[in-house]
């Protein structure tokens, strides 16, 4: 039996024929499960079957009835199912955008952003992608790409304006839009190797925030159906975000290279052993996001052999960079002004008149050390300006405060100071130290202030210990008493005069008794 | 085949030799012969590599033993670090550890807090001598920092050292921050257990036991790029419960409350030095932080191997650690609603009685 | 030992037409520093026949260099203004770290340039005194 509508559908279906003959194969094959009773009962749970009829589409329900016949009822689904697929494919789109959104915020990095971009699209949009960055001298940097292959960075010594509408998307400016070129047309470099013929190129600009980020070139096979309106729209969208990520991380790499150039000037520097005195230096700033701080310290060796070199170690106050800003100016002053360095009240005063200044009284606190080797020993002269004194370990663990006292400079007309001599015997060390190791408040019951004994009980244990594990050791009791809480910058440096080789081969060879 | 064979046992034998004499120069912080020894075996066509890890690396695992079984006094442990981290850098200039970086790019840094660089130095010198151009970031790098060095870098992968179990919170977030920029992170160190099991916990890209199974691991299939929407409760579910950040953040007051109670406990405390009395809150806090630990990692058998180990070495300098478990009491007692905090502190009891037994005997 | 948790800077101002006394409890620091400058500014400005300018400071907690900073100004601006000022109730610990940094007298001496403490700049802390015992000191030399 048929109805109209049926009769319409398969025409070739007659009373009397055989469906299998007659409807298309997935439609028989229901038909003869069903009324196969042992499976019919499982077919009930299943979802309304479906198929294709000719160019459309049915969903088939069979009724079957009291003699065993069935009916089908067959309903065309053709615009539902294409719906449905359009929402299933903008539902992937979206979480592929989500996903690139993902990757590419996650790196301030050019070059991993451009590869990031070139993979996604390759293994997205087309067979092959290539990312091209504006050029940054005489090349163009290309990151080529191959679906399901790793992205490869090269340089091309080309000229963008010779491919049509590179040039143009390369400057950024004025916009433009995606630009199909002939595939015939396509330089070399633009094809990656043993990719086969092209069927269809495509340069899109990636579109920055006021600065050119780059261009993004498609390449599909002869094979591959072409783009549709619909898969230009999305690798625009998807074009949009790897814009917006590269110019951020481009930004991001010029402000970092900014700031490293002028944070350099400001880093404390490495320190070692000149003219046969140890020197080792440390430094923490209070903030860990930062690497430089109001704290200071420069070892200068002196201009002639036999002389003392110049240590200055300090605390400027305030935090952060513009403290940083002020360390960096006193650092020069004291630089030019090393010619003086026998006379430390003449250099302290002449810092402090070059940092007087009648709007405000953001000072400084600092010691100056002068120190030469004499046979095995160091002699030292220490003056302070307004700065915590310096603390003299002694062989026997005996810890000394030197006696040297006076004013910090920057705030005051006159800045008095007086000045201590004392010498090092050989293992003997002087520790100059801001006052952020002391002021650290911790502690296991927290609260409590790492203060001045508790420093000087620290160093007393440190007695014969090499310039560079003092300063270690100091800061790492500072920073364990301190914890995950907050803490001013920390600044220490060491005077050592250094065990002579003589007592090492003598005492050597015994554990333990070079402490003694 | 039997040439080498031959030349690598008589390699083995100089290897011990070398490593003999350099912890006797280590050990007496004589700096000069210690330098003076590694650089004549390169010169006498010893492995750069071989000297690293056969000879310096074993003398400074054998320093960390000294001092803990109190036979190397603070001061000479430092000094004998020193040393050995000044030969290291001797023969990182030797002629024969010049090599042209052929490799990709590798970042080396311990966790925040870790202050143990030994390790990492040696891994980086090892990676720089296999043709790796390596960024060597030094002790207790804060994440901030690693992260700036990462996206100026895009380096291929990171290497982090700890050796310290307490750390291994940061170490965490170290961790997830790298992978969120998109490097791979290989992690090792004592801190992640002698099987890495806290790597894994941790989520880290591998995990290898020491610098040359490190350095292997990194030469072999290249660690492949993160998933960049990882977190960090992710890997530790438990977590969701607080307590970590409750006792974290609490570990201060914890700390005071567990002292008075002991001092009512034990009067005798109450005649403490200053200094006697900061041991014991020094001690306390380690006991709070190895619990916050365990609590982060979800790991009893941190705490278990803390409290055994510090009842050792207690008595391996003389002090009696009859004031553990009443410590551990006051502490669950504190902590009675968290659940979790309260059973890893019951089997830190239970691992003390067999040891407490022993030491009360040995005293009697 | 000092068990001092950061707190916030509390100002109470008492005054007559000659006198401003301010009561300072709390930190003195680089977060809040600025506000006493501002109060102490508005104080200068608003009365121009202030003689004296008390900062009573017992309930001083934590004073950093910004705070000494803002101490300088003020010593600075109450000079210029012909108003004299009075670091009254001085802690030990601000009494040291005027000490150290050698800004005691500067910040206290009155007119005739006598400190009013007696505290004088300079002197060594006693819990020293042992380990200068311990072994002599190099001679000191003044430049």
């Amino acid at each position: 039996m048929r109805n109209d509508a049926a009769g319409l559908l398969l025409p070739a279906a007659r009373p009397g024929t055989c469906l299998a003959d007659v409807a298309p194969g997935w439609l028989s094959v229901a038909h003869d499960a069903l009324r196969c009773p042992d499976t019919a009962a499982d077919r009930a749970a299943q979802p309304p079957l479906s198929g294709v009829i000719g160019e459309r589409s049915f969903e088939a329900h069979p009724s079957v009835r009291a003699d065993g016949t069935v009916v089908w009822w067959l309903v065309d689904d053709t615009d539902h199912r294409l719906v449905r697929e359009a929402l299933h494919m903008e539902r992937e789109r979206t979480a592929f955008l989500a996903k690139v959104s993902s990757m590419l915020l996650s790196s301030l990095n050019l070059g991993r952003c451009m590869d990031v971009t070139a993979q996604m699209a390759a293994d997205n949009l087309a067979d092959a992608a290539l990312v091209i960055a504006p050029a940054q001298g005489p090349q163009l940097p290309v990151v080529t790409c191959l679906r399901g292959g790793h992205p490869v960075l090269s340089h091309e010594s080309v000229d963008p304006d010779d491919v049509p509408g590179l040039g143009e998307a390369l400057r950024g400016f004025p916009p433009v839009p995606s630009r199909w070129i002939d595939p015939a047309a396509a330089p070399e470099w633009m094809v990656p190797e043993g990719f086969g013929p092209i069927g269809s190129i495509v340069v899109t600009p990636l579109p920055g925030h006021g600065v050119p980020a780059g261009a993004l070139v498609l390449l599909r096979r002869s094979q591959t159906a072409a783009f549709t309106e619909g898969e230009e729209v999305f690798a625009r969208l998807f074009a949009a975000r790897a814009g917006a990520a590269m110019s951020a991380a481009r930004l991001y790499a010029e402000q970092a290279s900014i700031t490293e150039i002028l944070m350099r000037e400001l880093l404390p520097p490495s320190l070692h052993q000149i003219s046969g005195v140890d020197f080792a230096g440390g430094y923490r700033p209070s903030m860990d996001h930062d690497r430089v701080g109001g704290d200071f310290y420069d070892v200068h060796p002196a201009v002639v052999d036999g002389e003392a070199s110049l240590v200055a170690l300090g605390d400027v106050c305030g935090k952060g960079l513009e403290a940083a800003v002020l360390t960096g100016k006193i650092r020069n002053t004291l630089h030019a002004l090393l010619p003086l360095a026998d006379d430390h009240q003449r250099m302290i005063s002449l810092l402090n008149t070059a940092l007087l200044n009648s709007h405000h009284t953001r000072f400084a606190t600092l010691v100056l050390a002068s120190a030469v080797r004499k046979g095995n020993a160091v002699d030292l002269r220490l003056t302070s300006a307004g700065h915590p004194r310096p603390l003299i370990l002694r062989a026997s663990g005996a810890v000394e405060e030197a006696r040297t006292h006076g004013t910090l400079v920057g705030a005051l007309p006159n800045v008095p100071t007086h000045t201590a001599a004392l010498t090092l015997a050989p293992g003997e060390s002087c520790v100059l130290y801001t006052d952020g190791i002391t002021e650290a408040k911790g502690g296991p019951m927290g609260g409590t202030q790492f203060g001045d004994e508790r420093l000087q009980r620290a160093l007393s244990e440190c007695a014969g210990m090499p310039s560079e594990s003092i300063v270690e050791r100091i800061q790492m009791l500072a920073s364990q008493w301190v914890g995950d809480g907050s803490h001013d910058d920390m600044a220490v440096v060491v005077i050592s005069a250094p065990r002579t080789r003589h007592l090492s081969a003598v005492n050597g060879h015994t554990r333990g008794r070079f402490t003694a | 085949m039997s040439t080498r064979t031959s030349h690598r046992l008589r390699g083995d034998e100089a290897v011990r030799q070398l490593a003999d004499e350099l912890w006797e120069a280590v050990s007496a912080a004589d700096e000069y012969t210690a330098t003076d020894l590694v650089l004549r075996a390169v010169d006498d066509g010893v492995d750069p590599e071989s000297v690293l890890l056969d000879v310096i690396a074993p003398v400074q695992g054998k320093v960390g033993r000294e001092w803990a079984a109190n036979r190397l006094s603070v001061a000479q442990e430092h000094a004998a670090t020193a040393v050995n981290e000044r030969a290291v850098a001797a023969l990182a200039l030797h002629p024969a550890a010049r090599t042209a970086p052929e490799r990709g790019r590798i970042t080396v840094a311990c966790v925040d807090g870790e202050w143990h660089a030994l390790p990492a130095r040696l891994l980086a010198e090892v990676l720089k001598l296999r043709g790796w151009r390596v960024d060597y970031l030094g002790a207790q790098v804060p994440t901030p920092h690693l992260i700036t060095h990462l996206h100026r870098t895009a380096a291929d992968a990171v290497a982090l050292s700890g050796s310290i179990a307490t750390r291994l919170p940061t170490a965490h977030a170290a961790i997830t921050a790298c992978q969120s920029v998109g490097a791979p992170v290989l992690v090792g160190g004592a801190a992640f257990g002698p099987d890495g099991r806290y790597a894994r916990r941790l989520g880290a890209d591998a995990w290898a036991p020491d610098a040359r199974a490190a350095a292997d691991r990194l030469a072999g299939q290249p660690l492949a790029r993160p998933q960049p929407d990882h977190q960090q409760l992710d890997d530790l579910p438990h977590l969701a419960d607080q307590e970590y950040t409750m006792v974290a953040r609490g570990s201060a007051s914890l700390v005071r409350t567990v002292f008075t109670a002991l001092e009512d406990a034990f009067p005798a405390m109450r005649a403490y030095s200053e200094l006697q009395r900061e041991h014991t809150a020094e001690d306390l806090a380690h006991i709070v932080e190895f619990l916050a630990t365990a609590l982060y990692l979800g790991d009893e058998e941190l705490f278990t191997g803390f409290i055994t180990w510090t009842a050792e070495i207690l008595t391996a300098r003389g002090v009696p650690a009859h004031s553990l478990p009443p410590a551990l009491g006051i502490l669950a007692r504190e902590l009675k609603d968290f659940p979790r905090a309260t059973r890893i502190l019951r089997r830190g009891t239970d691992a003390l009685i067999p040891l407490h037994a022993t030491t009360a005997g040995n005293r009697a | 030992m000092t068990m001092m948790p950061s707190a916030r800077l509390r100002l109470t101002t008492v005054d007559t037409e000659a006198t401003v006394r301010i009561e300072l409890r709390g930190d003195l620091d680089y977060d809040n520093a600025d506000r006493l400058l501002a109060a102490v500014t508005g104080q200068l400005a608003g009365r121009p026949r202030l003689e004296h300018l008390h900062l009573h400071c017992a309930g001083l907690g934590t004073v950093d260099s910004m705070g000494l900073s803002v101490l300088l100004m003020i010593h600075r601006r109450t000079g210029e203004a012909g108003v004299r000022l009075h670091l009254d109730d001085r802690t030990a610990r601000l009494d040291r770290l005027l000490t150290i940094t050698g800004t005691l007298e500067h910040l206290t001496a009155s007119p005739n340039g006598a400190a009013s403490s007696p505290a004088g700049a300079g002197e060594s802390p006693k819990n020293s005194a042992e380990a200068r015992a311990a072994r002599p000191t190099g001679p000191d030399g003044t430049t």
